[in-house]
């Protein structure tokens, strides 16, 4: 076996699965696993929440050593569930080195994403609207919802359309979402906007990512669960930032424009 | 009650698009949401505690997506993430920063704390169950067994 273009396969699996957002004890075993089969007499792994390094040794052979560097991330199952395919069917020796490092590559390509830009929107809206009534919202308070859950859609197409970073696309989201829904409130009152505003923010807050910083902790992988917490916190900044910003330029037009 | 668990169902599928959930696995990722509030609108009722609600909801719904993730054969990440989201305190961390800006202390200290408090209960619950599962693993299938 080519013992470079496993250590390839390796890196690029656990990278793929780091950014889409699996916990690091997942990471770490399945980039185990799939260095079981290598001829190496000791291999090491090890995953932070921003970087992933892998070195084989032998006292026969040269030491390999990949260093990666993670940077974006987001939160996707798909991609999840397709690595672990690949190195299931790696491990059980169904495909050779080469054939997972190809598929791989192939679930790395943005081609993979299997919704496309409307059910994503939809995907903005029915959150958005359903979330209100498990916040105590009336039928009013689920229309409007609905409706500025359509504005956030929006939102989020321009903000991935002109390549926002992550910081900026979730500032951006919340100040449309936090002036639509003042705005629509304006218009109809006996609407609750505290309830439209948090159920429209659910898209973009880190709770899951929040959580998972615990359990990180939890399983001992301190680094990680602290670089996660930190990212939850930014988000979160971000979120409140451009609802607050949302709000007062709401406010000021209010007597006004509006 | 049926309204809540409704729209938790709905919230979920729809959530599980944007997180890429696959397609052949929404309705089960849906179902596992919709059984986690239930669950949590249950227990909620019993005890009065939003935290005894979220912890004991997780328990059960961690070892319903186990359970899941074993006939289904996929990552149980597939099933636990769709099963958190609705008692997931997203809200929480909003409020916090947000009071935080504001400038309003007492607020911001208030849903901080409780954030904390869900989010532990939530991790701990899971934290259980993987352990759990892991040691049935161990005792019955050996340690090479994949930790799914």
């Amino acid at each position: 076996m080519n013992e470079k273009t496993l250590l390839e396969a390796v890196v690029l699996a656990g990278e793929l699965m780091l950014v889409s957002g699996a916990e690091i004890y997942r990471v770490e075993d399945t980039m185990n696993h799939m260095l079981k089969r290598s001829e190496y007499e000791q291999t090491e792994t090890i995953v932070y929440g921003t970087g992933i390094f892998v070195t084989l040794s032998d006292p026969n052979k040269e030491p390999l050593t990949r260093v990666k560097r993670v940077a974006a991330r987001c939160t996707s199952i798909n991609r999840i569930c397709l690595v672990n395919d690949v190195s299931r069917h790696f491990c059980e020796g169904k495909i050779t080195v080469e054939e997972a490092l190809r598929q791989l590559q192939e679930i790395q390509s943005p081609k993979a994403t299997q919704y496309d830009w409307l059910t994503q929107g939809l995907g903005y809206v029915g959150v958005s609207a359903f979330f209100a009534p498990m916040f105590g919202g009336s039928l009013g308070d689920f229309l409007a919802a609905a409706a500025v859950g359509v504005c956030l859609a929006v939102a989020a197409w321009i903000g991935k359309a002109l390549k926002f970073n992550d910081f900026c696309f979730n500032a951006f989201g919340a100040f449309v979402l936090a002036f639509s829904a003042m705005t629509i409130c304006h218009s109809y009152p006996g609407l609750n906007s505290d309830t439209i505003i948090v159920s429209a923010v659910m898209p973009l807050v880190p709770g899951v990512t929040f959580t998972t910083a615990i359990r990180d902790t939890l399983n001992g992988d301190y680094a990680a669960g602290s670089a996660r917490i930190l990212e939850a916190i930014v988000v979160g900044l971000a979120v409140a930032f451009g609802v607050g910003a949302g709000l007062l330029l709401a406010r000021s037009m209010e007597g006004g424009l509006l | 009650m049926i309204i809540q668990v409704f729209s938790a169902v709905w919230a979920i599928a729809m959530f599980s698009i944007l997180t890429e959930t696959p397609k052949k696995f929404l309705p089960y990722a849906a179902f596992s949401g919709g059984f986690a509030w239930w669950a949590y609108l249950v227990i909620n009722n019993l005890t009065h505690s939003t935290l005894q609600a979220a912890f004991f909801s997780i328990l059960a719904v961690a070892f319903l997506s186990h359970i899941l993730a074993r006939i289904m054969k996929a990552p149980v990440t597939v099933f636990l993430i769709a099963g958190i989201l609705p008692s997931v305190p997203g809200a929480g961390i909003y409020r916090t920063v947000y009071y935080l800006i504001q400038g309003d202390q007492a607020l911001s200290t208030h849903y901080l704390i409780s954030t904390l408090h869900t989010a532990g209960a939530i991790a701990l619950a899971i934290f259980i169950t993987d352990s759990v599962v892991n040691l049935v693993h161990l005792y019955h299938e050996g340690s090479h067994a994949r930790r799914n």
